[in-house]
Order: C-alpha cells, then sequence, then structure tokens
C-alpha cells in the first residue's frame, strides 16, 4: 500500500518518517510516467493523488495554482472553460506507456514534458513560475512566485522543474496559462524526403509566419497515422484572419521553393494530438520496441535522421522542425548501437523500455564528468540521505 | 554598513595572488586607483566598494587559471562586465578581484539555421545585433543599458519585450562557465534542453556571479518581424492604462512591447528626449508581425484603449520615429536623474499580479506625492513590473532615508499583493533582507547550495545570501 498523505503537512510528515527509519520513497501521482527514467527499488511509495484540486485559478491573470497530485484532465477542462491552456501542449504518453490517462500536475511539472509548441512557446519549464515542495530534508520550502518576473536569488523552481522527483517532493505548482488560439490552420505537403521537408520546416520559422507546429513524418512511419506516404505539417494559429494572411504568404513561399501542392486538411488537431502523444509508436505492432526522445540542434536533424535510417527496424518521426525526433527501434538492437549511431548529436532519453533495461543503462544522456560532478552535489544538498527516487535519473542520483 | 565589517583576505594573501596574477597577465592585471574605482561600483546608489585589483580576460583558459589563482590565495572574485547592474552586484564586499570580461567579445558562432548564437560573455547586446545585422535575425533582450551577455545571463535581464519573447531565463541555451575550483564546464548542447539531468543552465542564469563564472552565453534568436509597427497612447488615468493592458493580454494579442510612463516620467523624457508629448499616463506599443498581422494587432489593441479612456492612440511604422520612441524610453532612468543636477537614480523594482497593478501604482503615486523627491514611475505594465526612479543626491542622507522609505513601503506593498521586491534588477548586496521577507526557508536551501557549490565562498561573496 502506497503512502497517501492528506496534505502538505502529511508530506512532511511521511519524508520525515522516512528519513526516520532510513527507508527509500518511490514519488507519484497517479504512477503514470513509472516507467519514465531508470528502474528504482524504493522501500515504500509516496503518492500524492490526494493532494488534489486547484488552489487558485485567476483568468484574468492568466495564473493557476493547483496541488501536486491535481489530474491534468481537471486542469485542462478547467482551463477550457475559459478559453485558455497550457500553451506548452503537455503530451499525454499513457498510450506508449500502457498507463492509464494523462496523470498528474506533478508528474507533468517532474517530467517536464512539453509538445509540438514547444520550439514556439517554450517548455513545460518555462510556465512553472512557483512551487511548494518537501526537500529530501523533510523541509518545506516555497520556490518561485505568482508573477511572471521575478529574480529572487537562485531558480529553484525551474531546477526542480524536470528533476523527476529526486530533490524535492512537489506539493503545489503555480503555472502560467493563455488563451486558447483562437484558429488553427495545418498546410500539408506529401511525398517529400526528410531532407527537404526540415529544409522548409525550418525555413518558415526564418519567414517570419510564426508557426506554432512543424513536424514531418517519413513514410515509413506514416502507415501508423492511417496515412500513406510522408507528411510535412506547418501549423499557423492566432486570430482568424492573422491565420489566414500568414497561410496564404507561407503558401506563396512554399510554392517559390519548388515545393509539392499544398493540401488543406480537416482533423489536423487529431493528428499533432496523435504526433505529440508519440502515436506513432503506440501500436501493438511496435509494443515490444523501445521508444526514445532525442532532442538535437535543428539543422543537424536530417542527418541524424539519415544515420538512423541505416538502422535495421528503426522507424522515427520529426517534431519542433527537427528539433525533436521520437524513434522506435527494436528490442534486438542495442542501446549502445542506438547511442553510437547518432555520433553525439543531441540528447537521447530512452522513454520507454521494459524495467529490466532501464535498470542496466542509462535512461538519460550520460554527463560529462563535471555536469555529474555538479548533479550529485545538487542532490547531496536537497535530499542528502538520498530517500526521495533513488536512481532514477542515474545511479547515486 | 553592515557588509563592509566582513572579513577581507590579509596582506599576504593578496600579495601572492597578485605575483601570480601579474605573471599571467602581465599588464592586464591592475591595482590602479582609478581602475579599481570603475570596477567597484555600479550604476546604481548603492556605495560603491573597489576590488583590491582587476583582472582583464581574454579567454575561458584564462578565467579558469584566474580563478585558480584567487581559490589558492582565497581571495574573492567578482565578475564584472559592463558594471551597468542596479543592486550593487559587482561591488566588492570582501575586497578581492574584480574579473572583468569586456575584452572577451568575440562572436563565437552564429547558427541561422538553429536560429541561436554563442557569444564570449563580453559581448554586449547592442554588438550583438549589430553583428546579426545581415542575418535577418535578432535577440531581442534589452535592458535600459547596453549590457553584455555574460552580465545579463548572471543578473537573468529582462527588458521592454520580456512581454512576447521572455527573459533571459527563457533565452539562454546553454553556458560556459568555470567553477569555483577552475573548472570549465559547459551546461547543456545547443539542443533544447529536455530531460537531460538537472537544469543547470537555469541554475546558473541570475546566480550574479555567486556560484561560477560566466565565459560564453548560447542565446536564442528570432527571425526579424517582417513589419514592426509602434503606438503612443495617452490616458485619463493609470487604470485606463493598465486595464488597456490587461484586455490586450487576455485577447491573446501578441504584443511586443508595452510599456507604462506616467505623467511626471513623460514630463522627464521630454525635457531628456526633446520629445512633445502630452503630459499624462501613457503606453508604449510595439507590435511585430506581418504586415496583416500588425496592423490587425494596431486596431485590436486601439479599440480597447479607447473603451479605456485613451486619448488619441497614435501609431507609426517608420522606422526613424519608432527608434526615437523607444531609445527615449531606454533612457528614462537617466532622464529621471537629469531632473535634478549632480542626482543619482534608485530604482525600485516590484512585480505585482497585473490585477493589482493598478491598485499598487495608485496607491505607491499617493506615498511620493507627499515626498520631497521626484519619483517618476516607468513599467514594463505587461508583466507587472514596474519602477519608481526616486531621483536622489547619495551625498544628502536625508534623501537616501527618505527613498529607503518610499523603497520599503513599496517593496511591503507588494509582497502582500503576493508579488515580488524584484522583477528584473536582482538582489546584489541591495535586497538581501527582502529576499528572506518573500521567501523564507527557500532562502536556506539557496544558502545550502551556494555552501555546496562554492565551498570556499570566494564568488561575489555577500550576494543573493548571506552566509
Amino acid at each position: 500500500m502506497p503512502l497517501i498523505p492528506q496534505d502538505e503537512a502529511g508530506v512532511q510528515a511521511a519524508v520525515a518518517d522516512a528519513l526516520s527509519r532510513g527507508t527509500t520513497l518511490a514519488v507519484e501521482g497517479l504512477g503514470t510516467k513509472r516507467g519514465i527514467g531508470r528502474a528504482m527499488q524504493a522501500g515504500e511509495t509516496l503518492s500524492l493523488r490526494a493532494l488534489s484540486g486547484i488552489v487558485t485559478y485567476e483568468p484574468e491573470e492568466l495564473i493557476l495554482t493547483a496541488q501536486a497530485g491535481t489530474t491534468r484532465d481537471v486542469i485542462e477542462a478547467t482551463l477550457a472553460q475559459r478559453g485558455q491552456c497550457l500553451a506548452f501542449e503537455p503530451p499525454d504518453l499513457s498510450a506508449l506507456l500502457g498507463s492509464d490517462g494523462p496523470g498528474t500536475l506533478g508528474g507533468m511539472v517532474a517530467c517536464n514534458l512539453s509538445g509540438p509548441r514547444r520550439f514556439a512557446a517554450g517548455a513545460a519549464r518555462d510556465f512553472v513560475l512557483g512551487l511548494r515542495a518537501v526537500s529530501g530534508r523533510g523541509e518545506i520550502f516555497k520556490a518561485g512566485g505568482r508573477v511572471v518576473k521575478n529574480v529572487t536569488g537562485y531558480d529553484l523552481a525551474k531546477l526542480l522543474t524536470g528533476s523527476h522527483g529526486t530533490l524535492a517532493v512537489l506539493t503545489e505548482l503555480t503555472l502560467k496559462v493563455l488563451p486558447a488560439p483562437e484558429t488553427a490552420e495545418t498546410l500539408v505537403l506529401r511525398g517529400l524526403p526528410d531532407a527537404p521537408a526540415l529544409s522548409l520546416l525550418r525555413g518558415s520559422i526564418a519567414l517570419g509566419v510564426e508557426p506554432t507546429g512543424l513536424a514531418h513524418v517519413p513514410g515509413l512511419a506514416a502507415p501508423s497515422l492511417g496515412e500513406t506516404g510522408a507528411l510535412t505539417l506547418f501549423r499557423l494559429e492566432g486570430p482568424g484572419p492573422s491565420v489566414r494572411a500568414r497561410a496564404e504568404r507561407l503558401r506563396g513561399w512554399l510554392a517559390g521553393q519548388g515545393a509539392p501542392a499544398v493540401e488543406t486538411r480537416d482533423n489536423v488537431a487529431d493528428l499533432w494530438r496523435a504526433l505529440r502523444d508519440a502515436r506513432p509508436f503506440a501500436g501493438p505492432d511496435r509494443r515490444d520496441d523501445l521508444v526514445w526522445r532525442l532532442s538535437l540542434p535543428p539543422a543537424s536533424a536530417a542527418a541524424v535522421g539519415a544515420r538512423l535510417a541505416a538502422l535495421p527496424g528503426v522507424s522515427f518521426f520529426f517534431d519542433w522542425a527537427g528539433g525533436l525526433i521520437w524513434a522506435a527501434t527494436p528490442a534486438r538492437l542495442s542501446v549502445e548501437t542506438f547511442r553510437a549511431a547518432l555520433q553525439g548529436a543531441g540528447h537521447a532519453t530512452l522513454i520507454r523500455a521494459p524495467e529490466a533495461l532501464r535498470a542496466s543503462v542509462p535512461v538519460f544522456p550520460p554527463q560529462a564528468d563535471g555536469i555529474a560532478a555538479l548533479s550529485r552535489r545538487i542532490k547531496e544538498q536537497f535530499d542528502p540521505r538520498g530517500i526521495l527516487n533513488p536512481g532514477r535519473m542515474e545511479a547515486g542520483v | 554598513m553592515a557588509e563592509a565589517a566582513a572579513p577581507r583576505p590579509s596582506p599576504e594573501r593578496l600579495t601572492a595572488a597578485f605575483a601570480a596574477l601579474q605573471a599571467l597577465l602581465g599588464d592586464r592585471f591592475s591595482t590602479a586607483v582609478a581602475v579599481r574605482a570603475h570596477h567597484g561600483k555600479d550604476e546604481s546608489y548603492h556605495a560603491p566598494f573597489d576590488p583590491d585589483g582587476v583582472a582583464f580576460a581574454r579567454s575561458t583558459e584564462e578565467v579558469s587559471a584566474i580563478v585558480n589563482i584567487c581559490a589558492d590565495h582565497r581571495v574573492p572574485i567578482i565578475p564584472f562586465g559592463t558594471g551597468t547592474s542596479l543592486e550593487g552586484h559587482v561591488a566588492a564586499l570582501q575586497g578581492g578581484i574584480s574579473l572583468d570580461l569586456s575584452g572577451m567579445d568575440r562572436i563565437v558562432s552564429v547558427n541561422p539555421d538553429d536560429l541561436d548564437v554563442t557569444v564570449e560573455a563580453g559581448v554586449t547586446r547592442k554588438a550583438l545585433n549589430t553583428h546579426l545585422r545581415d542575418t535577418g535575425l535578432f535577440f531581442p533582450i534589452d535592458p535600459g543599458a547596453n549590457a553584455s551577455l555574460g552580465g545579463m545571463a548572471a543578473t537573468r535581464a529582462s527588458g521592454t519585450n520580456a512581454v512576447r519573447y521572455g527573459t533571459m531565463r527563457e533565452n539562454v541555451l546553454a553556458l560556459t562557465v568555470v567553477l569555483p575550483d577552475g573548472r570549465v564546464v559547459k551546461t547543456a548542447r545547443r539542443a533544447r534542453k529536455s530531460a537531460a539531468g538537472y537544469d543547470l543552465t537555469r541554475l546558473y542564469v541570475g546566480s550574479e556571479g555567486t556560484l561560477c563564472v560566466i565565459t560564453e552565453v548560447t542565446v536564442r534568436l528570432y527571425p526579424i518581424p517582417e513589419a514592426i509597427s509602434a503606438a503612443v497612447c495617452a490616458f485619463a488615468d493609470i487604470k485606463g492604462a493598465v486595464d488597456t493592458v490587461i484586455a490586450t493580454i487576455q485577447q491573446g494579442v501578441p504584443v511586443a512591447r508595452i510599456e507604462l510612463l506616467d505623467d511626471v516620467q513623460i514630463d522627464a523624457i521630454n525635457k531628456y528626449s526633446k520629445l512633445d508629448l502630452p503630459v499624462a499616463p501613457t503606453l508604449f506599443l510595439e507590435f511585430h508581425g506581418s504586415k496583416a498581422g500588425v496592423a490587425e494587432q494596431a486596431e485590436t489593441v486601439e479599440a480597447i484603449a479607447k473603451d479605456n479612456g485613451a486619448r488619441g492612440f497614435r501609431w507609426t511604422t517608420q522606422a526613424e520615429e519608432r527608434t526615437r520612441l523607444w531609445q527615449a524610453r531606454h533612457d528614462a532612468a537617466y532622464a529621471a536623474a537629469a531632473l535634478k543636477p549632480g542626482a543619482k537614480f534608485w530604482a525600485t523594482d516590484v512585480c505585482v499580479p497585473i490585477s493589482r497593478l493598478t491598485e499598487c501604482i495608485v496607491e505607491t503615486k499617493k506615498d511620493v506625492a507627499l515626498s520631497f523627491i521626484p519619483c517618476p514611475i516607468v513599467g514594463h505594465v505587461g508583466d507587472g513590473n514596474f519602477h519608481v526612479a526616486m531621483v536622489v543626491d547619495p551625498t544628502r542622507p536625508e534623501e537616501i532615508a527618505e527613498a529607503s522609505r518610499l523603497n520599503d513601503r513599496l517593496i511591503l506593498r507588494a509582497l502582500a499583493m503576493n508579488g515580488t521586491c524584484t522583477g528584473e534588477h536582482g538582489v546584489g548586496y541591495g535586497k538581501l533582507d527582502f529576499l528572506v521577507a518573500e521567501h523564507g526557508e527557500a532562502v536556506s536551501v539557496m544558502r545550502t547550495l551556494k555552501q555546496a557549490l562554492d565551498p570556499l565562498n570566494i564568488m561575489n561573496p555577500g550576494k543573493i545570501v548571506r552566509l
């Protein structure tokens, strides 16, 4: 049975108790992202699920504060009622990971997961204004605040975002929210090879038409989306007249670049959601594949893609104009072979893999010595006894 | 002041460190009085503290060697870019070496395809934009001063474009830093940060030189918009102006800049920048986008402004007029100081939730109206951040005391409104106590981090947290 504290004081008591008993804690919300990160063995599970509920939501301020265990469904429904959204488009990886639903706000922040709009709008981390947490020392502290700018010392809120529960137990988050785009239009090109497609995607940013989604699905990955042949997608969002004017400009530019005819499509919201959630690799045909998330400088994406294509049985698609590659590799392809094929380009994180594998190989990209030493020192300050999510990010951290 | 009583390195240590620095740097190490005095003060009213010597570095390797020497002899190091900070960040409270990075002014690599650039820490924001001129890209973060990128990263600077482009926090992709033990670390590669360990970049951005010396900075770039237009709009009262801002942001208009200047400030810039704007609360706005988008944004905001008592809404796409307007805005603090001969300015920096902004400014204006100190107000109102530029003569204790009283009242008011004492200027040694008032237990978390990452306490000691 997991420990299920009812409030922040209860979380503090649970951490203090674990400290006194010398036991370790697996920190989770609903456990939907349990499969992300290194496999770990903790003495007990500390669930934040009872710390649920929106504390304050001020639509006119574009700010929302909620307890860490509040479900994403509740948050997103509440925002939608006021025409607002989480602009970083957090993915719902439950289909990919075989878990139940998108999980909690705390899990989303702890994993710092962001979707297709990330290259234009920023990452989850950029929207975390403040938080409350209980450190591995059993101390309650708050960081950041309720305003969009502050420079009051070290940026603890950003440091904790993406720390996978290894530094402190998040209890409450304050997020910046934004008006949902009024309209969206997606321009689709068909049949382009990767390199020219990626070049057009990058070029559209420089063109100044302010795209908020730039993805390319090679032919090999297309059938999993019910498509035949490669798709290259440009999403424009905003008020109707502005979107139409920008789409017109983009069409003209694409034609001038010798691109194939632009197709206009319905149901593109579903398509973007599918890419956001890595649906191409969530189907039964790829159930046993390892799934990787690779972030890299966009200009190197085509070259990396070519190297991946040379590996047997590997499928992949590009988001963020090439800044992100989602890749599925057959289980027979070793992790070392895959990492070696990247030749040091970008960061490769193993997002889906069997527990045994996640216990034996680095899930996150191995860090340079200096960085690893610094990370350990930071871990030691927040959680000197190493009781929070031990080994989740790397052995010893 | 209490900070002055902190221990300084002994003469023996300094002598030994100086000898090693001179051997390393030759005439790029100076103990001349004028050079030291220049490096112990910033642009604020805070009392200067001269360093014992100044080292002028030319490369990351050299910075590493300098830090090693200082670590060996337990001599404090205070990184120095352009000296334009506002909370005494560069003051050598405990003596030591000012490490001047202005000679590290090379653009390391521009990557137009990836929309990023890596520069040495001493490159200034204007120099960077001049260099980028022919690429169709620009770097949007624009604090009032022509600060260095290293200093801007160290203080997590922002500016008038933050409402659309964010601050240094959102725009630094990677740093090269020299740690207190001389090791050189790159915090990230140029890829978008994505679940690869703790975010050291964000920890070091805004650490004010207390954890490391930043020697290289990689930042995001943006395409120069197809069209840019600027607008000026006067209002009957502050409330009308702020309500216009709130409605604009809620409607999702992607305004690039939206700045409030009160009547006192307008009067000051009219005199300083030779403008003839009506003396009333005024918004300066700028729109970036396509030609159609810019026109549409301006029309939307004009309609909102009219609903809120605007007196005329003038907009222009002419580059010359726009530049003149924004230069005047950037010179606002200097314009304030020019209200009184020999005066300096003490800029407050609170940031409050935007729904409380009108109340906060109106209450503050009541306070300053009763004061004998001139107090123009400018604000990055889209972010809830505003500055009262209190015009003081630092040699007159009664003026400093009065400014201090006004500042205390304003900060307590902002904290009571769930705001912060500093939206963009930072802590330095000027706001140590307010940081404790605002963050409580988090300050002890920061203290333990400082002790872990700078165990000898040689990196800009006495700033952000007291040990």
